[in-house]
Formats: C-alpha cells, structure tokens, sequence
C-alpha cells in the first residue's frame, strides 16, 4: 500500500519541478499591451455612457498596444471613492474623472494630479486656451475639459400656448405675466427639486449674476469680493419673491431633481432651470420645447447673455501613475472624442473646436450652443468654483433661502461671516 | 506553577487572535480618529495640527449645527426607549405565552430587520410621497385631506417621519431578544404562580420581567447606542434635510468628511459619537446595577 503511494507522491513532487520550465522558450513573444485604468460618472444610467464607449473603442482601435480598464461609479459616491482613492496612490487609477474648479484644485494643490501642460501641446489648434482656465492652477493646466454645460431655462411651448404665450419671456416683467397667466391656467409655471441645494443654486445663480453682472460674481466666488453685497442681497429677495407668488411646485421640498425632470417632461411644469446636460433628453421627449436662459431684471447690472456655466466636466491623471505621460495622451484624445459624441448626443456642449459634421446635432442642443457661442460672460456654478467647505456652506444657505428662513439680508450676512 | 504559568500562556495564545481582530478594527480607528481630530485636513494635501480646536468649533459653531444633530439623536434614542423597547416586550410577553402561530409571528414581526435599509428607506419615500403616496392617498380617501403633509420636507414632520421607519424596523429585533429571554422562564416558576392564583399580569409583572432584566437592559443598551449611531435610513429618506432638521451626528460627520473635506472634524465628530455611545452604556449599566 505504501509503495504505490510513495510513488504517486514523487511523481508529483518531480510534475510541481517540471511543470514551470514549460513557461521558458518558445510560444511567440510576451504581450506588450499597457493598460491605462479610468474612473468615471458615466454609470449605465448616464446619458454620456455612450460617448464614453464609442471613445474608449476608437482609442483602443487607434492603439492596438493601450487597452483601458475603466469603471463607472454614480455621481456622489465618486466623490466620496476618489477622495479615499487619493490618499494611497497605489487605489488612484491612472485616467480619472473630476469636475473643474476647486474640486480639481484640491488635487492640483496635493500634487495628487498630473501637470498636462506638456500633453496639450499638440492639441492646442483644436482646444481653445479659455476652456482651460478652469483647470488651470499656478499657471498650470492638470485636466482635459470634456464638455461645457450652462445653467439653461427649459420651457414647455405647449403649456405655454396655452397661457397665451408664444416666445420664451426676455424680461422679468414679461416672467411675472407669464408666471401668472400659467397660474390662472392651474399650470404650475416652475419645476424645482427644494431638497436639494444644487437645484436651488440652478435658479438663484442666473439671479445673482443677472442683478451684479459675471465680473462681480466671479470675484465673489473666487474670494476677491465680499459677500456682503447689496444685489446679491435683492437677487435672494427676488427668488423668495417668485416663491412667495406660488410660481414654484408646492411639493417641491419632497421631489428629487429627477423626479422634477420627468414631471418637466410630463408636462406638470412650464419650466424647468437645471444644466444643460438635460438638453438631449428634453429634446428627445414628446412635446415641443425651447431652450433659453434666465430673463433680464429692472435694475440689474447684466444683459440677457450672460450665463452660469463653463467647462466643468474633466479627465485628469495620476501624477503617481507610471505610465502618466501616456495617459495625459490618451486623456486628450478620449476628451477629445467624448465632448464631439456627447455634443452630436446632445449631452454637452462643445468646448473642443467643432471640425465636424454637426448635421445631427440636435435642434435644441444646437439652440443652447448658440447660446453659450453669444454669451457676454461666463461665471462657473458655484460649488464647483469654490472649494468644497465653503461651497458647501454656501449651498447650505441657498437652501436655507428656498425654505425661506432667511431673507437675502440674512444670507448676505451669514455667508460675510462664514466666508468672508 | 508551571503548569498554571503553562495554562496562562495558552489561554493568552487562544485569546491572541481575537484580541488582534478586536485591537484592529475596533482600538485602531478609534485611536486614528482621535489623533486626526488633532488637525486640520483636507484628506488630500498636508495635515495642521490645531489641537481641541476642532472640539471648540464643534460645539461653538452654528455653522456647524452639531449641538442640533446631537439634540436629534438624543431625542430618536429617548423615543427608540419609549415607544420601540415597550411595544417589542408587549409582542414578546404575548408570544412568549404560546399562542396559536407564534412562529409564523415571529418571522413576520422579524422580518424589517432583514431587510436593507437602503429597500426600507426607498420603501418609506415612497409612502411619504405627498402626490401618491399611501399615507396621503388614504388620508385623502377618508376624507382627511387638511391632514395630508409633505411628510419628510416639512420641518415640522419630517423627523417624526424618519422616526416611523426606524422603529418599525429595529421593534423585531428587540422583540426578538426579550422572547429569548421570556422563553428562558423556567415553567416550574410560572406554574408555581398559577397554583397560588396569580393573573398573567402578575406572572409577567413578578417573575417575568425580573427574571429578563439582563436582556431588558442588553435591549435599552442597543437601542440607545444604535440611535445614537442611526445614518442609513436617515440618509436615504433625507439626507439631514429638511434645512438640518432630521441632521444627526453621523449625517454631520459623513458631510464633514466627503463633502466639505474637513478631516479633521469629522474625525472630532466620530470621536464624539465614541464618547457618547461608551457613556450611555456605562450610564444604563449603572442605572440598572443600582435598581438591583
């Protein structure tokens, strides 16, 4: 009994020796494809998932030898995985998502990202140097814009024929008819998701910058003004004003942004503000809309052009990446091919030079393109110019100002408190 | 001597794993927290030691909020105590009885406590949606429309309406616990008590509630520091909202770390919460040593 085991064991023991010479010689050369790792929003869910995939396939067709490994994460645990990412270099992959302004400041301040100066060279006849400004720190650029999107208004031209109206209003003025012959129809005139303070800041933003003007604004946002500004006190007090009037759902407080959205679409509302990130998807919905921005106010410091928005959508790279060069290079390219198909998609807007045939584009993202090609001046949506403590703090108090329980004196004087 | 040396060494050597795990993942973040509450920190870029001012700002700054969080846990832990440990001893005194179906009761009454939070959360926005929600939509039909609320945006509801949930979901758990401990009663005991015609309020009054008072008081210990810890269903019925009136210290802190980027004080936040939790244990144990 013994033997026949004794056997079987050596026999084992000398197939473990053998078996790794068969991995020596022969067999054809050792693969020398690299692989660049991604992080990303674009979720199954997210209208630019397929800008995402038609990219990643392109690239990879154009450089047989570069495969990239890439993941999708929803919006608001991205920010919570890349920030823990950020602390072992070794988690970070090497192409990851960030959104413009201070988010990327913070990782451009650390050293965490990548300097793309150098990167961008051969693209710079086909990415104008302004839509770098928000990813630019210390004179350095660390990211590549993917898309421009503004704070737009959408209306819903049925609903509005039916108040009576036949053009989007132009002025406050001609809003409050509006509002009111909507009101009188039982048409809820403005769609808005109170839960949620980004939503909030998509109206008061237009408002602000319509009364002060983008110069003023962006000098607040950057911390070069005060707070403690009359016209952005009297832009509170006209939002409050509109909500006091019943132009906003009343059960805004309980609806999330989506469900704000698909009641838009639904008809419910005349209007929904919100980024113009929706555009495709409005466009694409049964109905007949347009696309404008927030009407001119008496008194106000701003003309109509003047818009919230800017590049904020970005790929950056690990600056602890071993391949960082590479992947700045393929950053570029897979920017480059993301902002033209989300553009034709109607998911952004273009901030790469359109070379292309835009022919599909479609007609109401083409409207919001021209808005953004006519516009005056550009303030950036303030949590994401400002870095993540105050901005917060300021989206604190812009909820605060939707629910009414502070007017804009006390907004104007909490935040010159808290932020300066 | 040497075998009780020997005994020791090897008890110590059975014990060393455990304690590893348990110095790991329990001792270590404590420790990690309580030295990052030390700075002030972004999470990405250098760390600056402040020392207590992050304590100072926590309960100093009506920015903040974090004396209003406390205020809410203290008081879903004061009404976790009222209303969900008395409701789940009344399920288990019944059951405990045997009555018909005490086991398909059982499962019933247990399942919310196996089902995800995130599913109960998601459940209960719905149920509190002010257009087709349940809750309206009834109060509606019976003809009680100036009752209809929009339950979790409005200040004045909507921390009683996260507090619904939360009960309902943990009343199974506790009940469960106490039914152990109802079981447990030796039967010579309470038919001791029949022979000398006691009534089933006397048995539960004299002997069987003395006889749980260690479960009663593991109960109150879970219900309290669980409160004090409560975030996933807050989280997903409203995220600390309406303007910070459903906000508790694990919201606040979650807010501090990933969305302010304040390192340092959600880590004072975390610290606190320890304190608070560890206290209220010590507190019970007292409280219940004494009364015995």
């Amino acid at each position: 009994m013994r033997n026949p085991l004794r056997r079987a064991l050596c026999l084992a023991l000398a197939l473990c020796m053998v078996l790794p010479l068969c991995a020596c010689g022969g067999g054809g050369a050792k693969s020398a494809k690299t692989t660049l790792t991604m992080w990303c929003i674009a979720t199954e869910s997210d209208p630019n998932r397929p800008a995402y995939e038609q990219a990643i396939r392109e690239y990879e067709e154009a450089h047989p030898d570069i495969k990239i490994e890439w993941e999708a994460f929803e919006n608001n645990s991205y920010k919570t995985k890349i920030k823990a990412a950020v602390r072992d270099p070794e988690t970070l992959p090497d192409i990851f998502f960030t959104w413009s302004g201070a988010f990327l400041g913070d990782f451009a301040d650390a050293g965490v990202a990548y300097c793309m100066d150098e990167a961008y060279r051969p693209y710079a006849e086909e990415l104008p140097e302004v839509m770098l400004q928000s990813s630019t720190f210390g004179g350095k650029n660390y990211a590549v814009p993917l898309t421009v999107n503004i704070v737009t208004l959408f209306a819903n031209m049925d609903l509005l024929a039916e108040a009576g109206w036949d053009h989007v209003p132009e002025t406050y003025e001609e809003l409050s008819a509006c509002c009111g012959a909507l009101l009188a129809k039982d048409i809820i005139p403005f769609g808005i998701s109170g839960a949620e303070a980004w939503c909030v800041s998509e109206y008061l933003e237009p408002i602000i910058e319509k009364t002060i003007g983008y110069e003023a604004m962006n000098d607040i946002f950057a911390g070069r003004a005060s707070w403690n500004d009359p016209g952005v006190a009297a832009a509170v007090d006209t939002l409050q004003e509109m909500i006091g009037k019943g132009w906003f759902d009343p059960h805004a407080m309980a609806l999330g942004n989506d469900e704000v959205k698909a009641d838009f679409i639904a008809g419910k509302t005349a209007f929904y503000q919100n980024g113009s990130w929706n555009t495709g998807e409005i466009n694409d919905a049964e109905g007949n809309y347009a696309a404008a921005l927030f009407p001119v106010l008496d008194g106000g410091k701003a003309g109509y052009s003047q818009v919230i928005g800017g590049p904020n959508a970005e790929l950056a790279v690990s600056a602890s990446s071993p391949n960082a060069a590479l992947a700045a290079d393929a950053a570029f390219e897979l920017g480059r091919a993301i902002c033209r198909y989300g553009y034709l998609a109607g998911t952004g807007l273009p901030a790469w030079t359109v070379d292309y045939d835009t022919s599909e584009v479609k007609p109401l993202v083409a409207d919001v393109a021209r808005l953004v090609a006519e516009s005056e001046g550009m303030v950036l949506f303030g949590d994401n110019a400002m870095s993540a403590d105050p901005a917060n703090t300021y989206l604190d108090y812009v909820s605060r100002v939707y629910g009414c329980q502070i007017d804009g004196a006390g907004f104007v004087a909490g935040l010159t408190k808290d932020l300066g | 001597m040497n075998k009780l040396y020997n005994n020791r060494l090897r008890t110590l050597l059975m014990l060393l794993p455990a304690l590893i795990l348990f110095c790991g993942v329990l001792i270590a973040p404590i420790l990690t927290s309580v030295y990052f509450s030390a700075f002030d920190w972004n999470g990405i870029g250098a760390r600056t030691f402040v020392g207590f001012s992050n304590y100072k700002e926590l309960f100093t700054s009506d920015s903040i909020g974090f004396l209003k969080a406390l205020g809410n846990a203290l008081l879903l832990a004061a009404l976790s105590v009222a209303i969900q440990i008395p409701l789940a001893l009344g399920m288990a005194l019944v059951l405990g009885k045997g009555i018909k179906g005490e086991r398909l009761f059982l499962a019933i009454f247990f399942m919310p406590v196996l089902i995800s939070s995130v599913v109960i959360g998601q459940l209960w926005v719905k149920v509190y949606n002010p257009e087709y929600g349940i809750l309206n939509v009834l109060l509606r039909a019976v003809g009680l429309e100036n009752w209809t609320r929009i339950w979790l945006g409005d200040v004045n509801t909507a921390l009683g309406a996260v507090l619904v949930p939360m009960l309902w979901q943990y009343v199974g758990y506790h009940m469960l616990l106490l039914y152990a401990g109802v079981k447990a009663v030796p039967t010579e005991l309470r038919e001791a008590a029949i022979v000398d015609g006691a009534s089933d309020a006397q048995i539960n009054r004299y002997i069987v509630l003395p006889y749980i008072r260690p479960i009663l008081r593991t109960s109150v210990i879970f219900a309290i520091t669980g409160s004090l810890k409560s975030f996933d269903l807050i989280y997903v019925l409203t995220n600390g909202g309406p303007f910070h009136t459903t906000e508790v210290p694990s919201t606040l802190m979650i807010n501090m770390l990933f969305l302010r980027n304040r390192y340092g004080m959600g880590s004072a936040i975390a610290v606190m919460m320890i304190v608070l939790c560890f206290g209220f244990a010590l507190l019970i144990h007292a409280v219940f040593r004494e009364e015995d």
